[in-house]
């Protein structure tokens, strides 16, 4: 059994398990603590609740795009809005994996993003066509024009620029001895460089085009997703499922619902 | 051995349990879901004074504390998850100078792309550090004097309340009067610092037409001035007595005149520390301003002159009030202009959140009052020395603002704010002049 075996084959029931576990127990602390506040709000028109609620969302952005330009470019645009988003969830490989995973996620399947601007192929052997029900080899691109811009190689490189910026931002820090960096900052960043270079190199069958070393770079890859999945909960990772949606909710409650600061 | 050099592990160790135990959700959520993006540093009015001071750095000392209380994995690998308390006195009195650059304006709140609020979290370091021998003598002092029960019993506090009480009772208020509709609830703290927002607000509630009446001895020094300080037991008990006196009086509303952490303490958080509702409503005078202005009740008359509104950060922000003080500033003089961040963004003062009621000026107006010296060690001294050249650097943002909207005036109705601005414009040579709302309004008011 190779590395490609493990990932494919063996890990992903466990990897589910441990995601599923990490979700239940971060989720159940706040359920367990929770106790009502006896605290009568403030009355304020339901429409302007509403533009506050879009407005708790913007405010960072807007004030990120004002006042740190460069982690607004590294941090927010290239590694996440260009990089890790689309890539995770529209990059044609990836849909195709989790369609077979839950099958009603092929639903985004026309929005798909192939993996090179120049071809619709999924990968350099996808004329060789699986023998599967499910077997998909082109992306048929709705994207037209923006294609040159929405295509895994640059989205890959761009969110591989993010991550980098996020690392060199986190080493300067460290460097002038900033107490809140810490080591498992650069695990985290790490680890999704690591996820991002072995999947554009597994995508152009590098760094040789054998079946083994496709496979091992592949199989790395693959299980390195894996690990994320599986210490996400346990994570700065964790921001993306839940600190991030919970935490804008909460203020905008707190600010705007509650205390009627709009 | 004075509070401040105090160092004790064992007394860290069960503090830090102690810290822990106050967990809630919202409260987790701060601690653990910070990604270390510090944009949070762009708008903290103390990131200008070093950015050591930035919201994201003020809190990983409480990090420190609840991770190593609360996470597995931090309590077994600690070095790799930062999880550990101050290893010598000198440690802690870092995460005392940490603590004290925080105004919790709630800035951080509303900048950070987590809804994080590092305040709250700086709140609960300071009970942390006051438990384990870091709390600023003139705090304390305070403190203790509110939780004897009777603020008055300093000669000079006792002298400077007497005196305002002849003024009110001028204006025919009544004390203590039970079957009042309206309590108006002054602090100690209001009759030192801002005596005229007393007087204005009584002449406001009279013109009114109110049913109201206030305490003939205040009830705290600043609402409970324990509050800031994060100890949540001493702020319960000044608040039970707060309740249990508007309840004597049988009234339905609490009027006050402090836009500062008072009225964001008595109308929000007050009730989630009592458990239950506190059985009376809890208005800023502005609000029964705004009121009577738009049903027409009240006229106004008008002035021309160049004024301007500082929106306290917990009567705005915090507290709601943004746009009600700006529509009755409006209304009384065409010259009314909006500071260049108002809203919900408003720059903080620099001085909150008892940061300008401990530096070296204040420390000397209090040894005036209370006839004699303050006991305070040198290591203290030089806290305090640097923090007020901090504060002058954290309160400077907020002077250009007010200098470039060309105002002669500045509304405010903080006491903080009044006390911050006012030695904020002397240091920067700003040259307008700072009034209370209620004062303001109290000689606009027709005859």
């Amino acid at each position: 059994m190779d590395i490609f075996e493990l990932a494919i084959y063996i890990l992903p029931p466990y990897v589910v398990a441990l995601f599923a576990f990490g979700v239940a127990y971060r989720v159940s602390r706040y359920i367990f603590m929770f106790r009502r506040v006896p605290v009568r709000r403030r009355q304020r028109p339901a429409s302007k609740l509403l533009a506050g609620l879009v407005k708790t969302f913007l405010d960072p952005l807007i004030i990120g795009a004002r006042k740190r330009k460069s982690d607004f470019i590294g941090g927010l645009i290239l590694l996440h809005i260009l990089g890790v988003i689309p890539l995770i969830f529209l990059l044609g490989q990836h849909v195709a994996m989790f369609s077979y995973w839950f099958p009603p996620y092929s639903v985004l399947r026309p929005l798909s993003i192939p993996s090179s601007a120049t071809s619709p192929a999924l990968t350099l052997t996808a004329p060789l066509k699986p023998a599967s029900e499910m077997s998909w080899t082109f992306v048929e691109s709705v994207w037209g024009p923006l294609t040159v811009i929405l295509n895994g190689d640059l989205l890959a490189v761009l969110a591989m620029l993010g991550v980098s910026y996020k690392i060199g931002d986190k080493l300067w820090r460290a460097y002038r001895r900033v107490g809140h960096v810490r080591l498992g900052d650069f695990a985290a960043l790490l680890l999704l460089l690591a996820i991002l270079v072995t999947g554009f190199l597994a995508t152009h069958h590098l760094p040789s085009g054998d079946i083994v070393t496709y496979r091992f770079v592949l199989g790395t890859h693959i299980l390195l997703a894996e690990v994320l999945v599986a210490v996400l909960p346990f994570t700065k990772f964790w921001h993306f499922v839940f600190g991030y949606w919970y935490g804008k909710l909460h203020e905008w409650y707190d600010l705007k619902y509650r205390r009627g600061a709009l | 051995m004075s509070g401040w050099e105090a160092f004790s592990p064992d007394t860290l160790r069960s503090e830090a349990k102690a810290v822990a135990g106050r967990l809630n959700p919202v409260l987790l959520h701060f601690v653990e879901d910070c990604v270390g993006c510090a944009l949070c540093e762009v708008n903290c009015p103390y990131t200008p004074a070093g950015e050591e001071y930035g919201p994201v750095e003020k809190a990983e000392p409480l990090r420190r504390i609840v991770r190593g209380q609360v996470f597995l994995a931090a309590k077994a690998l600690p070095w790799l998850f930062g999880a550990r308390l101050p290893r010598s006195a000198e440690e802690l009195d870092r995460w005392a100078e940490l603590a004290y650059r925080c105004t919790n304006c709630g800035l951080c709140y509303t900048t950070c792309p987590f809804g994080i609020h590092s305040g709250t979290m700086i709140q609960h370091l300071r009970y942390f550090l006051a438990r384990t021998g870091r709390i600023p003598t003139l705090l304390k002092m305070m403190m203790d004097l509110e939780a004897s029960g009777n603020v008055l019993s300093v000669e000079g506090f006792s002298k400077v309340w007497s005196e305002l009480l002849g003024k009110l009772e001028g204006l025919g208020v009544s004390f203590d009067r039970k079957g009042a509709k309206y309590v108006y609830l002054p602090s100690l703290a209001e009759a030192l610092i801002t005596p005229g927002a007393l007087v204005g607000t009584a002449k406001i509630l009279n013109k009114l037409g109110l049913d109201w009446t206030m305490p003939g001895k205040p009830l705290s020094v600043r609402a409970p001035i324990a509050n800031l300080a994060g100890d949540s037991g001493a702020a319960l008990e000044v608040t039970r007595r707060i309740v249990d006196y508007v309840a004597g009086i049988g009234a339905s509303t609490v009027v006050l005149s402090d836009g500062g952490y008072p009225y964001r303490f008595l109308r929000f958080d007050a009730p989630a520390l009592l458990g239950k509702p506190l059985g009376f409503e809890v208005v800023h005078i502005v609000e029964l301003l705004h009121e009577a202005l738009r049903k027409g009740s009240l006229k106004l008359r008008e002035v021309d002159q160049k004024i301007t509104w500082h929106s306290p950060c917990q009567l705005g922000r915090m507290g709601g009030l943004i746009e009600e003080p700006v529509e009755v500033l409006s209304s009384t003089s065409k010259n009314f202009v909006k500071l260049e961040s108002h809203g919900l963004l408003s720059k903080c003062c620099g001085g909150g959140n008892a940061i300008a009621c401990v530096v070296p000026p204040t420390i000397e107006m209090f040894e005036g009052l209370l006839g004699g010296k303050i006991p305070i060690s040198e290591k203290e001294k030089v806290f305090l020395d640097k923090l007020y050249k901090d504060m002058l650097i954290a309160s400077k943002a907020k002077v250009d603002e007010i200098r470039k909207s060309g105002a002669s005036t500045v509304i405010t109705a903080c006491v903080g704010c009044v006390h911050t601005l006012q030695l904020a414009s002397k240091a920067h040579g700003l040259g307008v002049e700072i009034k209370t709302l209620p004062e303001y309004i109290a000689e606009l008011l027709p005859e």
